[in-house]
């Protein structure tokens, strides 16, 4: 055993979970540290380790057929689940932002526009719905967790999704004073309400195509650009703190798939927000001016936001038979 | 002979699942159909255990002795979490960093039924090769 090859099991290991290295690192350290001993060079075993270590995060994650427990595939399913959202949902609250903006000065003479733009407010709106239904018993449970149990092991991720929390609330509710729409007719606005438009516009600011053009976003004010690397941040800080509590915290079988029903109606919510931005992205151009327009960002945004699509039906399907399993033990 | 098969890509060994197990896949059935293409290496884990426990790379060696197939070590390992997580096998105390593991009764029954689904399968096929094409 050579510490070169030390180093480079201690590599390979890394493609697993902490959870695994945990309980299975040291004895897999040993049979590779005696396969790389016998046989010192194999593409298929490196690719084999790295594609199982792989698989053993999509486990953690709830996202593969190796389901955990019940409890901790749904708790997994739905820290994975808000995650994936809450990608969707950033790069959709810009889109939709967009369109508000758009239609506070003219309405859309494209048909797939305005449809586009109903759907994905509505949808929306669902899934605002759903979020609140799903987080009310979770965050009153973690409450008392972290102040009347003590519960320590929540006490950062609380802190760090609440300080994310109020950043970007605060931060946002400044930058909407900048707000494009301001001045416009209102005529149009359809079924986003301008101070909810300004509001999704300033707290997505980042998701723009200006990072392509740093001509134009020197002309920038210095406190916008600043804004636009910050907020990402405070979502990232937002939603991994309480992807964290997700995990940790100990629910109840039957509110447990409560969540698990909930997850599907926000999945089938997500599917129709998408359904409606695919309208709008790839909708006809002829009639599609201004803001209307869909750009680069926005195909990208939609590739994006179908990526996470796909994670958030996988993570629900995972809580859905996890939650079947628990309401036959009950 | 040495023929390494690191990934077993189609799931050769999955029978029906039963709705209880295939709405959980951690709720042990004590069956390796759940397994979908871990149920080969699963399989040759169990038997390679059948006669005593064994760590990884003692199994491996083993596998590849019996089986003349070599499983690498990811592949081993996800298999090993999958039967100790549905309760067929259970690692034993070790002073070293190397943990064996040995069968459990779930394990030895779960084995046998399966070792017996697939006799009968290999009876019906062996029989009509002989019928059809004659004796080896």
């Amino acid at each position: 055993m050579t510490a070169r090859d030390v180093r480079r099991v201690s590599r390979l290991l890394r493609c697993y979970p902490r959870s695994w290295r945990a309980r299975y690192g040291d004895e897999f350290t040993e049979l590779l540290l005696a396969e790389l001993a016998e046989r010192p060079r194999s593409w298929r075993r490196t690719a084999d380790v790295v594609s199982s270590g792989l698989l053993a995060r999509f486990t953690r994650a709830g996202l593969s057929s190796h389901e955990l427990p019940p409890a901790e595939q749904i708790r997994a399913g739905l820290a994975t689940l808000g995650c994936a959202l809450a990608a969707l949902m950033t790069f959709g609250v810009a889109m939709l932002a967009q369109l508000a903006t758009g239609l506070q000065w003219a309405s859309p003479r494209a048909g797939a526009t305005a449809a586009g733009a109903a759907i994905m407010s509505v949808a929306a709106g669902c899934l605002v719905l759903i979020g609140i239904a799903a987080a009310t018993p979770v965050a009153w449970r973690a409450i008392i967790a972290v102040l009347v149990n003590q519960d320590a092991r929540l006490a950062g991720p609380v802190a760090v999704a609440l300080t994310s929390a109020v950043i970007l609330v605060a931060g946002s509710r400044h930058f909407q004073n900048g707000w494009p729409g301001t001045g416009g007719t209102a005529a149009q606005h359809g079924l986003v309400p301008a101070g909810l438009a300004a509001f999704g516009w300033a707290s997505t600011l980042s998701v723009s195509s200006y990072w392509a053009h740093p001509a134009l976003l020197g002309a920038f004010p210095r406190p916008e650009v600043a804004w636009m690397i910050v907020s990402p941040f405070a979502v990232i800080g937002l939603v991994a703190g309480v992807a964290i509590v997700m995990r940790r915290l100990i629910l109840p079988p039957m509110l447990l798939r409560y969540q698990s029903f909930l997850a599907s109606a926000a999945s089938l919510a997500a599917v129709i927000f998408l359904v409606g931005a695919a309208s709008w992205v790839l909708g006809p151009r002829p009639g599609q001016e201004g803001l209307f327009h869909p750009g680069l960002v926005d195909t990208l945004g939609l590739m994006a936001m179908a990526m996470a699509l796909i994670v958030a039906l996988r993570a629900a399907l995972g809580m859905r038979h996890a939650s079947q399993v628990l309401r036959q033990a009950d | 002979m040495n023929k390494r098969l690191p990934i077993y890509r189609a799931p050769i060994y999955d029978g029906p699942v039963p709705r209880s197990a295939g709405d959980g896949g951690s709720a042990s059935n004590g069956s390796l159909a759940t397994f979908g293409r871990y149920a080969g290496p699963a399989t040759l884990i169990l038997s390679s255990l059948a006669d005593g426990a064994k760590h990884g790379y003692a199994l491996t060696k083993d596998i590849e002795q019996f089986a003349g197939i070599r499983l690498a070590p990811g592949t081993l390992y996800e298999a090993l979490s999958r039967l100790e997580g549905q309760g067929l096998i259970e690692a034993l105390a070790s002073d070293d960093r190397r943990r064996p593991y040995q069968l459990t009764s779930a394990g030895a029954q779960a084995l046998r039924v399966h070792l017996d689904d697939q006799r009968r399968v290999a009876e019906v096929g062996l029989g009509r090769l002989t019928k059809s094409w004659g004796p080896a």
